[in-house]
């Protein structure tokens, strides 16, 4: 890689100064798990990497009934799939983590870096979108909290200004009678996901009318995609085979995959079909006896 | 503009070193050019096959993906700290070799590190879990089914040793 | 890479050809384009910028139109380079102008794009996603451009 100055940091207020010197020429780098490997392609070199990765105060996971969880950006995946109030409060992060990248990647990359990079097929996410996640970003000019379904604008484009830096994540308290499931498909087990799904199915208290339902993709367009109007439609409707079949068209009819030697486009909708189908069922499922 | 070397201070396989590097060093330069300990391979280019797998502090990273001055203050195992000073193989070692475990043997110390990393932290893996946690080590040659049954038969030994 | 579009502007065949074919015309519609330059008839010599999130790239590259059937047909190839040593490219295109009425224009072209180095082996998610997206965007402002011309002009 190219030469670069190297600012490490101890506290937020350290390194919202520095990277607000030094906008884009720096970098944040938190575990680096994408970063890194774009520097030592040589696709980017930045002249001042401000490492924020010793910055204690953003590493916690809290919960309470009221607030919902607070996780500090530098929260690491493996910490998110082995927490218990995780496990206990909002499952499907703790299984959507077991299959991000490898235990290697997990140990030290971070859930604030990954949703920075913003790569398309990325499932934390979907994940979040679908938990009703919203972020808060800082800079030296202040902060702001805002909902992480609008935080995403291109491929690996962020709302994130030069001078911004992701530093927690909050979802509310989990809803009664919510089922929320995560599910991928891949040709190969362990190999890279063709499509994933996130979906977030809330019932009325008769257990059987859909009360909201959330619909998010990853790998079927150039951003973590909410098919808002399949989860419109279901909203208000008694949940049965047919309206699941039709959502699940809808939701794929609405992505706008990028061919690539994974997958064709054509490929991706049908996939994104069949699964979203699939998880609308599962998620019904759980929510009836949530 | 000459860039400002950084200090340094770590401890791999229980020594500790203290060293003026450049910022954009790896930890996977740092170990196999600097302290010439060269298990941990250089493979891929993206961060993918695990053959540069160490532990850091009890975790295993990958070391081309993690700069050297990130490891600061903390505590680094390679391969190469496996072994018992008087020479005795480690378990995951000797069982790897009982049971032909590996064949052109690049991915070999990422493999046993990230299987040590694993058994130390759960002692009692299941073959699902063990597949899960090696999935970041991928093997050219052997079709994975030996290490496997070899990561498998130390997981018991631990587990009839209890 | 095949790249492969076709569109329909509202214009005559010859402002769409006329328009083709002028240098400053036609980059005015590639995105990050920051210099189109005629060095000799059938030569020009074009600098791109382009990017996706945090990589940006800056292509310089020397287009050879070898075959031309005005109005109908041209035939260019190109071949380039990134300035920050990123890749490099060779591209073969054809254009081709099919007259639906009097004012209504097909534009279809064929683009194969061979990219070499690091942005090839690494980037090539990356790159065809931007290469869609460019693909659209150029050709919004090609319409754009020329019905507009055509409203002042009426």
């Amino acid at each position: 890689m190219r030469d670069f100055e190297y600012l490490p940091t101890k506290t937020i207020k350290e390194a919202c100064s520095l990277i607000s010197q030094y906008k884009e020429e720096g970098k944040i780098l938190a575990g680096g798990q994408s970063l890194i490997t774009l520097l030592r392609q040589k696709l980017i070199s930045p002249s001042y990497l401000i490492d924020i990765k010793g910055i204690s105060e953003l590493n916690y996971i809290t919960f309470d009934e009221k607030n919902g969880l607070r996780m500090g950006a530098l929260t690491t995946h493996r910490a998110i799939e082995k927490s218990p109030i995780i496990q206990k409060k909002y499952n499907v992060l703790s299984e959507m983590e077991k299959s991000v990248a490898s235990v290697q990647t997990r140990n030290w990359g971070t859930i604030g870096g990954n949703l920075c990079s913003a790569d398309p097929i990325g499932d934390p996410a979907p994940s979040l979108i679908a938990l009703s996640a919203k972020i808060k970003i800082v800079s030296s000019r202040g902060g702001k909290t805002i909902p992480l379904d609008e935080f995403f604008t291109d491929y690996f484009t962020t709302l994130l200004e030069p001078d911004e830096i992701l530093t927690e994540i909050q979802l509310p308290s989990p809803v009664a009678h919510t089922g929320v499931v995560y599910m991928k498909f891949s040709t190969i087990e362990a190999g890279i996901k063709i499509v994933s799904t996130s979906i977030s199915i809330t019932l009325e208290s008769d257990r059987r009318t859909c009360k909201d339902a959330k619909i998010v993709m990853s790998a079927v367009a150039p951003v973590p995609f909410n098919a808002k109007k399949a989860g419109n439609l279901m909203a208000g409707k008694k949940i049965n085979d047919d309206l699941i079949a039709e959502a699940a068209q809808l939701a794929s009819e609405e992505t706008n995959p990028t061919p690539d030697v994974h997958a064709s486009a054509e490929f991706r909708r049908e996939i994104a079909n069949v699964l979203v189908k699939r998880a609308i069922k599962q998620a019904f499922e759980k929510a009836k006896i949530a | 503009m000459e860039i400002a070397k950084k200090i340094l201070k770590v401890k791999v396989n229980g020594r500790p070193y203290e060293m003026l590097i450049k910022p954009k060093t790896t930890l996977l330069q740092l170990l196999r050019n600097d302290l010439g300990l060269t298990g941990a391979k250089q493979a891929c280019m993206d961060n993918s096959c695990g053959a540069c797998t160490v532990i850091v502090d009890k975790m295993a990273v990958k070391a081309c993906s993690v700069l050297a001055l990130q490891v600061n203050g903390r505590e680094v195992t390679t391969v190469e700290g496996l072994a018992s000073r008087d020479g005795k193989l480690h378990p995951l070692q000797q069982t790897f070799l009982d049971f032909h475990a590996f064949q052109c043997g690049f991915c070999t110390p990422g493999k046993l590190m990230s299987a040590k990393a694993m058994l130390d932290e759960n002692l009692h893996p299941n073959e699902e879990d063990i597949r899960r946690d090696m999935e970041g080590n991928l093997c050219r040659c052997t079709g994975y089914k030996q290490y496997i049954d070899a990561i498998k038969a130390v997981a018991q030994k631990k587990e009839g040793a209890k | 890479m095949l790249i492969q579009e076709k569109f329909l502007v509202k214009a005559t065949i010859n402002r769409v050809w006329e328009f083709a074919n002028n240098p400053e015309e036609i980059g005015s519609c590639v995105p990050g384009c920051e210099k189109i330059e005629k060095i000799d008839e059938r030569r020009y010599l074009t600098i791109v910028q382009a990017g996706v999130g945090p990589i940006k790239v800056r292509f310089k590259f020397i287009s050879t139109i070898t075959e031309i059937d005005e109005p109908k047909h041209i035939h260019l190839e190109s071949q380039g380079a990134d300035m920050g040593k990123a890749g490099s490219f060779t591209q073969k295109s054809d254009v081709d102008l099919r007259e639906i009425s009097e004012n209504e224009v097909e534009v279809s072209y064929i683009s194969n794009i061979n990219v070499v180095g690091r942005l090839a082996t690494f980037g090539e998610r990356v790159m065809r996603a931007q290469a869609k997206k460019i693909g659209e965007q150029f050709i919004r402002s090609f319409k754009e451009k020329i019905e507009a011309k055509k409203e002042i002009k009426s």
